[in-house]
């Protein structure tokens, strides 16, 4: 019986003892982490700032893959498939992860739950821009213009189901009776063309791409649809402050890990990562680049996660049945 | 005048021996990743952008922009010598490029490209110090309606890409523009043609097919008569002939224009002037019928047209910030890394900067020919090296050059089966270039289109109330009509 007992106990010892081992001896080769975006786009960028930063505290090389195609889609199909071991991880940009799941027609065959999200890295508040000589001087001109002849303001998005998107059919719920004119161009760059080009009215995007443009006075913007304003451009009002509270948008960029990842790989990782964002360089390289860092770890990011799914879940159905109309 | 200080200081600068020496690292290695198929100049500048960490923001800058402009004039070198475009904008040059090396003329045919390049690049940054501002203000009002028109005028002008037949040409046109519905849909976010394969969301990739089509094949063909592929080139035949040189001259010229003004126009991409600059050129041409057959001007239109467009892509990057092609853009990156920001008003805060700049442009254009115009002849030997050898080098540099792309094994695939498709096309005499030309259009002729009617709530009227697009809807109609004018019943069914 003793003995039995002490067989018990010398094996469970054994086995606590390996898996600590695994822990500490985590990892053991280089690290992939994947960007379903391509080379030199501004997750790119982030992953690559954080990915030379955090390989010097794990001791193994972080290597960057670009796995970019389909918004997204290409990347985390393959990271799905991955085996859980922690030496794959991958970003996952929050919604358009969500809505490449959520839109029935794009097939995935991943679903939310296959990837563990470890930590965010950049929260980018949605923003809603115009020409510097712009009839709309705030966000009311804007929206009573929408209400008074819906459906003629031409309104830029950065492609369809992306957060601009939504944040379009956020709007429109906050303001019975305003409807946008939706018009989906490929990015950022399109929409300056088109905006300084007279082709559309107003825009939908993000504080990071616009921001030195706002504040040499070449656009105008209206309105940042986060909690707080944006520290790049503090003269901008929120959305609460000009009274539509439940506009909230934004682009996140977070690592992720595909499920099944041991804890205590998860904790490893979680931990060398949190270092480095929280470096002085990680810091000031993604702020020179307009990048605003939001660090959310564990339930928080887990939590923020499913609410953006549920959040976009309602706004794709809403997109998907607007566009067949 | 104070323009002209302003480059004075500029070229002061510009000529110092470190950035000198930026210039020429830049040309070199974008000449090198010009000649590596698959690795573009996007994905070669993207790469290359840690080597200017070190630098300050103004030689960071000269150096990525030397590497942009290396490339495209590096990609030349492939497509005449073994006719694998080695980067998208000379797949062109492929048509007229290779056919002259078959004849011993390859290095005729780079000389005339590597002139080419350098009048067009040269000709476009005069104009980028010129004329710059107010033409970039105006060709914001290429809105997309008047994209569309355009877009449809290049397809128009496909019936001057036909060989023999015409009724060939359109039907490879019609193959290339259902290829190009492959993918998600750009409005409506569906996929179409992709049968579950997130690898073909984003549709076929340009570049693996122009290299199976075109350089594969080529290696097929040959296979079956290896001795014909042995070419001789006479190296005391590296410049021009007076003839050759009567007739670059014009194509010279005509090639920059054509470029130089679509490089104004952001989206138009690299590849569609350089379409365009060789259907002008073949349609003005007295004997369109040497065309497809090594004729010069089908190299200098489109190499001085492929320049001139990358210098005058710097016009609206320059003056209003908009990034107007994929190498653009990773450029931008470059300078907003280093602090920068692109618009209108770089030219008042950083005039020591954008002026250096804008000099190196000039400086590293002569940098090309001086850098290109000797190795002519080392290219050349290229050629006289036994098939056997030759052909795995090929098959080795493309099945590199296809994974390269998006490190993604589908690309190879995708490249080895249009290496079939064109063999057997080219075996039954079918031409390839309106299949490309409907290929790149596809996409952007849709996306214009429904971009255009979401702007007008679906009225169709968009088309017809703005006076540049009406124009160049007109003038389509007339391309459209000359040639089904010129078209007698007999040729139609001669296919």
């Amino acid at each position: 019986m003793i003995k039995a007992l002490a067989k018990v106990a010398v094996s469970a010892a054994a086995l606590l003892a390996a898996c600590v081992a695994v822990a500490q001896q985590f990892p053991e080769r280089p690290i992939q982490l994947m960007v379903a975006f391509p080379a030199g786009g501004s997750t790119d960028v982030g992953a690559r700032v954080v990915a030379s930063i955090a390989e010097k505290i794990l001791g193994k090389p972080m290597v960057v893959i670009n796995r970019g195609g389909a918004g997204g889609q290409v990347g985390w199909t393959e990271m799905a498939r991955q085996k859980p071991d922690g030496y794959y991880l991958g970003y996952i940009n929050l919604p358009a992860t969500n809505t490449v799941i959520l839109d029935p027609e794009r097939k995935a065959n991943f679903g939310a739950d296959a990837f563990v999200p470890i930590i965010n890295q950049v929260l980018d508040p949605g923003i809603v821009w115009v020409r510097a000589d712009s009839p709309y001087k705030t966000l009311k001109d804007l929206v009573d213009a929408a209400k008074k002849s819906p459906n003629t303001i031409r309104t830029a998005t950065t492609g369809i189901l992306s957060d601009d998107h939504l944040a379009i059919l956020m709007l429109e719920e906050a303001a019975p009776g305003a409807i946008f004119r939706i018009v989906h161009l490929a990015g950022g760059a399109d929409q300056l063309k088109e905006i300084l080009g007279g082709n559309v009215d107003v825009a939908f995007d993000n504080v990071g791409s616009i921001a030195p443009r706002v504040r040499s006075g070449e656009l105008r913007a209206l309105a940042v649809m986060d909690h707080q304003r944006s520290k790049f451009l503090p003269d901008v009002p929120t959305m609460k402050e000009v009274g539509y509270p439940s506009v909230i948008s934004s682009s996140t960029r977070g690592i992720a890990a595909p499920r099944g990842v041991p804890p205590a790989v998860l904790k490893t990782l979680e931990a060398a990562l949190r270092k480095a964002m929280e470096d002085p360089e990680h810091i000031q390289k993604l702020e020179s680049a307009g990048l605003a860092i939001k660090i959310m770890v564990g339930e928080e990011y887990a939590k923020y996660y499913r609410e953006t799914h549920e959040q976009a879940k309602k706004y794709t159905e809403w997109a998907k049945s607007r566009a067949h109309k | 005048m104070d323009t002209l200080q302003h480059l004075v200081s500029g070229f002061a600068a510009a000529l110092s021996p470190a950035y000198l020496t930026y210039a020429l690292a830049g040309c070199a290695l974008g000449t090198l990743i010009g000649v590596l198929p698959g690795l573009g100049p996007a994905a070669g500048t993207a790469i290359l952008i840690p080597l200017t960490f070190k630098l300050d923001p103004t030689g960071a800058i000269i150096m990525l922009s030397a590497i942009y402009y290396g490339a495209m004039y590096g990609g030349t070198i492939t497509s005449v010598l073994i006719n694998v475009p080695g980067e998208a904008a000379s797949v062109v040059t492929c048509i007229d490029g290779h056919q002259m090396a078959k004849q011993g003329r390859g290095g005729t045919a780079l000389g005339i490209a590597a002139i080419g390049s350098f009048v067009g690049g040269i000709v476009a940054t005069v104009a980028l110090v010129v004329v710059a501002p107010p033409l970039a203000k105006l060709a914001l009002r290429f809105g997309p309606p008047e994209f569309f028109a355009l877009m449809l005028f290049g397809l128009c002008l496909v019936s001057g890409l036909a060989g023999r037949s015409m009724l060939a040409a359109l039907l490879m046109t019609v193959l290339g523009l259902l290829l190009a519905m492959i993918g998600i849909d750009p409005v409506r976010g569906a996929p179409r043609f992709a049968f579950d394969v997130p690898d073909l969301y984003d549709g076929i990739g340009f570049i693996p097919v122009v290299m199976g089509l075109f350089g594969i094949s080529e290696i097929l063909l040959a296979a079956e008569a290896p001795a014909l592929a042995a070419v001789r080139t006479r190296l005391s035949r590296l410049l021009p002939s007076r003839e050759e040189w009567r007739r670059s001259i014009g194509a010279i010229w005509r090639g920059t224009g054509i470029g130089f003004f679509l490089g104004l126009i952001p989206g138009i991409g690299s590849i569609v002037p350089t379409f365009m600059a060789y259907v002008a050129e073949k349609r003005l041409s007295k004997t369109p019928e040497r065309f497809g057959r090594g004729a010069i001007e089908g190299v200098a239109a489109p190499e001085s047209a492929n320049n001139a467009y990358a210098n005058a892509a710097m016009i609206p990057f320059l003056t209003l910030g908009i990034p107007s092609s994929p190498t653009i853009a990773v450029l931008m990156g470059a300078f907003i890394i280093n602090g920068i920001t692109p618009g209108p008003f770089l030219f008042q805060e950083r005039p020591d900067l954008v002026w250096a700049v804008i000099a190196s442009f000039f400086v590293g254009n002569v940098i090309l020919l001086a850098l290109n115009l000797p190795l002519v002849g080392l290219w050349a030997k290229l050629l006289e090296v036994r098939f056997e050898y030759l052909a795995v080098g090929v098959l080795l540099f493309c099945l590199v050059g296809a994974y390269s792309l998006q490190q993604s094994i589908f690309d190879v695939w995708v490249m080895i089966a249009f290496g079939v498709v064109g063999y057997v096309f080219r075996k039954l005499e079918l031409p390839l270039a309106p299949l490309v030309l409907g290929l790149i259009l596809g996409s952007p002729i849709e996306k214009s289109l429904r971009t255009s009617l979401e702007m007008s709530g679906g009225d169709y009227s968009i088309f017809l109330t703005r006076p540049l697009c009406v124009g160049l809807l007109i003038a389509s109609s007339v391309v459209l009509i000359g040639s089904a004018l010129k078209l007698a019943p007999k040729t139609l069914r001669e296919a």
